[in-house]
């Protein structure tokens, strides 16, 4: 079989946004594959680490810094990388176009796909995908195996799990819990140098995003700077707690 | 892997940047990484940032299982192996990569310690010494963290003068063992080792070195240190009282143990620069956090100018840091990567870096001080929060102070630093003589024109060149007043030094922002930044050295001399400065 995982490549949570021309710049960021994205890669090679015979294929879409995040997960096991190169911002249903393509042209049977994107801070990219693809899709793994054909695996509810089955071809999306991605060694690392990563220009997917982003600005947190004055103290601390509760609502 | 970065690598080493004049194609710089050194580079800063930041209140308790696990860890990425070959479970890679694991891992003073002492002095003297047997039996363990290595030189009467040491070592009768008795101080790893590398003189004469595991009879590990820093290191004194060595366990040649100890320095040297990069950047960014958070006056104290000069002496200190550290132990891979075309012995090798051995130390004593400089800066921007342990800025401070100290003194390398390269220059080995010579006949031919004066950074080429003529006119100077006995006079050997450091150091940054061709705006204001600071100290070692070599007339001609080479006119370090500080807080942390 063979799993195709995909790889998006966000700025570090540790790093500061910036903004130049309306845009969030990532020039001087420090950059890496979503957190998300390395469950998928993780259970992939787990999958394959199993024994059942599986190429995990790894793709990212984006400018040519991306490569850097596709060696990142050849260093940690994936078997070869495709990588997509444009300078667009591809939101996630104009991104689904081009993984759904990409998993008919190589005969995918699975997809993984991060339960959530960091960037965009949407749940999109693996919905979209699946529903191009006409496959069924399961949503915030943090459990998942395979006998055959057949998945099996868990997600959470409201107020518990769910147990799922399904049959190949299918879309995961992820979640934490699912497992803890382990780290590219340095012997990995030098390996990935000689692993394929085949780019491929962009035009030949006919992807024309709908959506474009026309500005961004940094959140301002204003301070209210409100001041309670203590001199009746129980009547302070009454007002403090009602603050709290009802209008920072921090407290319950 | 670095190798072709750079054209003529070995053209720098010895001193020779003093009487030499490279280009931006003649070093190694940071951006020169290749993609595999940058992507260890960043799964080194993963393992720090997921495995070592949480757990360093554990390892500041001194709870060694956390150390010991981490080693292992590590030791299972291959961030261990990078030294040791290929045969014995290592990687083999040039010192660049080592330099970048060292300065990703040393988030952590405490851990840093830990696994420098490993990799370095701990298993490098098996790497290069070591038989067929001992390597095959010891050296996989050591690259794999399933053991850890220490190694013990000094004692309690013998730190710098590491050759008076007092341990002793006989043969047995039966010829099977050699029987070590004495103590040793300082001992990093001491209490988690498996392995000891011991030094001792057989019969009190012959300086040797030997491998004993832990557990052996004879061999007791004395109580932790409680030191000013480094807290969660493990640092003890090891007791040998009739300790049985087998004699398979004696390390290279009885008699020859010095090379052994000196030859790992230099190595070790280079590495405690890069770690001390590393502990800046941490140090830096965790002091420009707080300085973003942090309100008085109504105002983040970032936007105070006195706030931002800590902040732009700090990155500009990094920067020059860094072009210093990676120009050297690029230019020393570049040297290696030579010798890789024919069959290769480790005593070749030792050679090529010993070729270093100036640098090596010009790296440990600048990083060192650069360092104590930020972690201060870092802590006094903390105000009274910088004097608790609620933020790390009080952690940093403490623990960078040992660089100092250990890796021979600053003030041995200092005077190795221009010791080794008057050696050099009376053994022939580096053309000093001569082109202190040069320097005097200029002088008395007057000033020449301000040759190749273009380009961003060319008032600092121009310092620069007259930096290196005015240490050479020390250096003659003080040669003509003391002639054999120069080396004896140990604060103009210190001053010379200075001299020598900024030299390359400014060097360094000058080149590494000319092979950036315009790139970073903040390199050159960084480097122009630096520069200043370069001048000053420059200025006031040659200002030590000449008032201390003549007097009178004599003296009044040679500050002419001495007017005439620190003749500029300063930069704007006020606005290069803000500039500076408001580029790195921007991005929150040091950038290029």
């Amino acid at each position: 079989m063979r799993i195709l995982a995909l790889i998006r490549q966000v700025l570090d949570a540790e790093e500061t946004v910036r903004i130049r021309a309306g845009e969030v710049d990532l020039s001087a960021s420090k950059l890496v594959v979503d957190t998300m994205d390395e469950y998928g890669v993780e259970q992939a090679l787990r999958i394959r680490e199993t024994g059942v015979d599986a190429e995990v294929v790894a793709l990212a879409v984006g400018p040519e810094r991306n490569q850097e995040a596709l060696r990142t997960v050849l260093a940690m096991g994936a078997d070869r990388a495709i990588h997509v190169m444009t300078e667009l911002a591809l939101d996630p249903i104009a991104l689904s176009k081009v993984a759904a393509q990409v998993a008919q042209q190589e005969n995918v049977d699975l997809i993984f796909c991060g339960g959530q994107q960091a960037d965009w801070d949407s749940h999109a990219l693996g919905a979209a995908t699946a529903e191009r693809l006409q496959w069924p899709q399961l949503t915030w793994v943090n459990a998942l195996e395979i006998h055959g054909q057949t998945l099996t695996g868990r997600h959470d509810a409201e107020d518990g799990s769910e147990m799922f089955s399904v049959q190949l071809p299918a879309v995961i999306t992820t979640q934490q819990g699912l497992n803890e991605p382990r780290y590219p060694t340095v012997p990995n690392i030098m390996r990935a140098k000689r692993k394929e990563l085949r780019v491929e220009s962009m035009e030949s997917f006919h992807v024309e995003p709908k959506l474009k982003i026309i500005g961004a600005e940094i959140q301002v947190k204003a301070r209210l700077h409100k001041i309670l004055d203590g001199k009746d103290a129980t009547a302070a601390a009454a007002e403090l707690v009602q603050l709290l509760r009802d209008e920072a609502r921090v407290i319950a | 892997m670095s190798g072709p970065a750079i054209s003529n690598p070995r053209r720098a080493t010895g001193g020779s940047f003093l009487i030499e004049d490279l280009g931006p194609e003649d070093i190694f710089t940071l951006e020169d990484l290749s993609d595999e050194q940058r992507q260890i580079e960043r799964a080194t800063v993963e393992f720090a940032e997921k495995e070592i930041q949480p757990r360093i209140a554990a390892i500041e308790a001194k709870d060694f299982g956390v150390t010991k696990d981490l080693l292992r860890k590590a030791g299972e990425l291959g961030l261990m192996g990078v030294d040791v070959p290929e045969e014995h479970g290592g990687l083999q890679m040039d010192k660049v990569t080592s330099a970048l694991i060292a300065e990703k891992i040393a988030i952590c003073g405490s851990f840093s310690v830990s696994f420098s002492a490993h990799v370095g002095i701990g298993t490098l003297p098996l790497v290069w010494y070591g038989t067929a047997e001992q390597k095959k039996k010891y050296l996989s363990r050591l690259a794999s963290g399933e053991w850890i290595a220490a190694y013990a030189l000094s004692e309690a009467s013998s730190g710098s003068d590491a050759m008076n040491l007092r341990t002793r070592a006989k043969l047995s009768a039966d010829g099977k063992h050699y029987v070590l008795n004495g103590e040793k101080m300082w001992i990093s790893n001491a209490g988690i080792a498996n392995l000891f590398t011991v030094f001792a003189k057989i019969d009190g004469e012959k300086f040797a070195a030997f491998l004993i595991e832990a557990g052996t009879v004879g061999l007791a590990v004395g109580p932790e240190e409680h030191k000013l820093g480094i807290r969660g290191s493990s640092t003890c004194p090891l007791i040998l009282t009739d300790c049985q060595v087998p004699v398979e366990n004696l390390l290279g040649e009885a008699g020859k143990g010095h090379h052994i100890a000196f030859n790992i320095l230099n190595v070790g040297r280079y590495k405690l620069g890069a770690a001390a990069i590393g502990g800046a950047k941490n140090a830096f960014r965790g002091g420009l956090r707080y300085a973003k958070e942090r309100i008085a006056f109504s105002k983040p104290i970032v936007s105070f100018g006195l706030v931002q000069q800590m902040v732009a002496d700090s990155a500009a200190g990094i920067f020059a840091g860094e072009s210093l550290v990676y120009r050297v132990i690029g230019a020393i891979d570049a040297s290696l990567a030579e010798l890789e075309k024919s069959a290769t012995t480790t005593g070749e090798i030792q050679k090529r870096i010993e070729e270093y051995a100036v640098e090596c130390s010009i790296v440990k004593v600048w990083c060192s001080e650069m360092l104590e400089r930020l972690v201060d800066q870092m802590l006094q921007l903390h105000g009274g929060y910088g004097y608790v342990e609620e933020y790390s800025a009080e952690r940093a401070y403490r623990d960078s102070r040992i660089n100092k100290i250990f890796e021979g003194t600053n003030e041995i390398n200092r005077l190795i630093i221009s010791g080794w390269t008057m050696k050099r220059a009376m053994q022939g080995r580096l053309a000093l003589l001569p082109a202190i010579q040069r320097v005097m006949d200029e002088i008395v031919a007057g000033s020449k024109s301000r040759e190749g004066r273009d380009g961003e950074l060319a008032e600092q080429r121009f310092l620069l060149a007259n930096a290196k003529k005015l240490s050479l006119f020390c250096a003659g100077a003080a040669s003509e007043k003391f002639g054999s006995e120069l080396a004896e006079q140990q604060e103009i050997m210190g001053a010379l030094a200075d001299m020598m450091m900024e030299v390359l150091a400014l060097e360094s940054a000058i080149l590494r922002t000319e092979k950036m061709q315009g790139r970073s705006t903040l390199a050159v204001a960084m480097t122009k930044y630096y520069a200043a600071r370069s001048v000053r100290i420059l200025e006031t070692s040659a200002e030590r050295i000449l008032g201390a070599v003549a007097e009178g007339d004599m003296l009044r001609t040679r500050m002419a001399i001495f007017h005439r080479l620190t003749k500029h006119v300063p930069e704007n370090t006020v606005a290069l400065g803000r500039k500076i500080a408001m580029a790195m807080t921007e991005v929150g942390r040091y950038t290029v």
